[in-house]
């Protein structure tokens, strides 16, 4: 028996990196999954990955739109009849400079990303979970949702703005049976992290093993964190047993956050 | 296939409550486990309920004393071999007191029961799990570790100061295979809640027991008090290898209370 055994789940971003970690899991655990991306290609190959048939589902679709944000929950709905998790996951840190030097569109750019997309996919799935009187919302946020680094603001402003999204959304739905939650992990060296990464180290004057060796340096652990750390914590918020905790950002970095 | 096969978990204030879901929790997932309590008979008592036979044992003393949390650190240690996880969990306020009536005596035996009792029994566990590079501790802390309500000052205290010790504690054995971390539970109506609670609420000002259970229920997003069961999800998780890499990690169980 699973944990998460007649659920049905919705990840952002989960055909790689943390969202695919969750996506498996979550199957490991008994649930079907759609899993989302901007790629076809990648999305099927993703499908056949994972091998668990009829219970995974993709859905191409871009979350830096409204639009995109919709067809996934909707699309999740109409695929397996209900929404039970939703796992805001897409995301990540883009256009790195300090800010004097920031545009307008970077920033954008980041929060439809970071910010707007776990907006419009809570309110989605909100409009199901409400009315059935049970889900769960994870929001990905970050280590950056609670401190700051430089030549990445954008990012760490989108992270913290999640984490007071998840606050109030935690409020808001508490005593309906939703609980509303964000992670928070420190530095993974995933697909994006190895396609970014070097582009924010040298808007940081680093290079790319220093930066990975700083993200290290500051947790208790002294190494990045890994993609299963992230999706057994989603398991446990995901679960009945995580039913008692809500508005929580909850730490998965090795002791680097400092509350 | 249990999250704790093979492991030896040691739990202070286990008999009952928070202590005895973890225990229970343990066992199901495969580990084998000392608890502790200050009386024999209920101890004997939580064994025979738990029907866990040699994989349970109990641990009789009072957790505010330096002799019983490094004896049952020990006592793990030489009755199952090993020590893997070390749950810190008993705690609380005997006499509940706003500041300028508080009595050296209650505060001595709270900063002994919720702070010291951490610091020895993680200080011993340590000393063993260091070499040997692996170990969990897990100390229960509080949604008081963070906050502050009026009438127990030295509970409120204690608390925030266990939370630091469990950071630096992190830092300290992070490269070294042992996750040091803390669960933080909103209220739960366990026995030592029912006893002390009446006087608690007088303490804070309140009319009676209810009031009190509701002020807690009320200041969370689900409105309604917390359960043993969702803090020893959260304890087993963090025993488990799953969680290798959270540690100095204050964990919250508090349906949504404190503000950080």
């Amino acid at each position: 028996m699973g944990a998460l055994d007649g659920k049905v789940a919705c990840v952002t971003g989960g055909t790689r990196g943390i969202g695919r970690a969750a996506a498996e899991a979550f199957l490991r655990e008994g649930a079907q999954v759609v899993v989302n991306g901007r790629s076809e290609d990648k999305g099927a190959q993703a499908l056949a990955e994972m091998g668990a048939g009829d219970d995974a589902h993709f859905i191409a679709a871009d979350v830096k739109s409204s639009d995109g944000c919709e067809a996934v929950v909707n699309g999740t709905v109409e695929r397996y009849g209900k929404i039970d998790i939703l796992f805001a996951n897409a995301g990540g840190a883009s256009n790195h400079a300090p800010i004097v030097d920031l545009t307008d569109e970077a920033m954008q750019d980041s929060l439809e990303w970071n910010f707007w997309h776990t907006f419009w996919t809570m309110r989605a799935s909100l409009k199901y979970m409400i009315p059935q009187g049970s889900g769960r919302i994870i929001a990905m946020s970050s280590v950056e949702g609670k401190v700051g680094k430089p030549a990445i603001s954008i990012y760490v402003a989108a992270k913290h703005a999640i984490n007071g999204l998840v606050k109030s959304c935690a409020q808001e739905v508490g005593s309906l049976g939703i609980t509303v939650n964000a992670v928070c992990p420190g530095a993974i060296e995933t697909d994006i992290m190895m396609a970014e990464g070097p582009l924010a180290a040298e808007a940081m004057g680093i290079t790319y093993e220093q930066l990975l060796e700083q993200f290290a340096s500051e947790s208790a652990i002294k190494r990045l964190n890994a993609v299963e750390d992230v999706a057994e914590v989603c398991v446990l918020l995901a679960s009945e047993a995580g039913g008692g905790i809500s508005g929580s950002l909850i730490s998965i970095d090795g002791g680097t956050a400092p509350y | 296939m249990g999250k704790l096969d093979g492991r030896v978990a040691c739990i202070t204030g286990g008999t009952r409550s928070i202590g005895r879901g973890m225990a229970e929790a343990f066992l199901r997932e495969g580990a084998q486990v000392v608890v502790n309590g200050r009386d024999e008979e209920k101890g004997q008592r939580a064994l025979n309920e738990m029907g866990a036979g040699e994989d349970a044992a109990f641990f009789a003393g009072d957790a505010s004393s330096q002799d019983t949390v490094e004896g049952l650190v020990d006592f793990a240690i030489e009755h199952f071999g090993q020590l893997d996880i070390c749950c810190l969990n008993s705690g609380g306020v005997q006499m509940t007191a706003p500041v300028f009536q508080m009595s050296d005596e209650e505060w001595a035996l709270e900063i002994d029961w919720n702070l010291n009792h951490v610091f020895w029994g993680m200080r011993r566990a340590l000393q063993h799990m260091v070499p040997r590079e692996t170990g969990r501790i897990l100390v229960t802390s509080s949604v008081e570790g963070k906050l502050g309500k009026p009438g127990i000052p030295g509970y409120a205290a204690t608390k925030h100061a266990v939370n630091g010790l469990v950071k630096a504690a992190a830092h300290e054995v992070g490269t070294l295979g042992i996750t040091v971390n803390s669960i933080l539970p909103g209220l739960i109506e366990t026995d030592i809640v029912r006893a002390t609670g009446p006087d608690s609420a007088v303490a804070m000002g309140l009319d009676n027991y209810d009031a009190l259970l509701d002020v807690f229920a009320q200041e969370a997003a689900i409105k309604r008090l917390n359960t043993v069961e969702e803090v020893a999800a959260v304890a087993v998780h963090l025993a488990s290898d799953a969680a290798r890499n959270m540690t100095g990690c204050m964990f919250p169980v508090d349906g949504g209370t404190m503000p950080y």
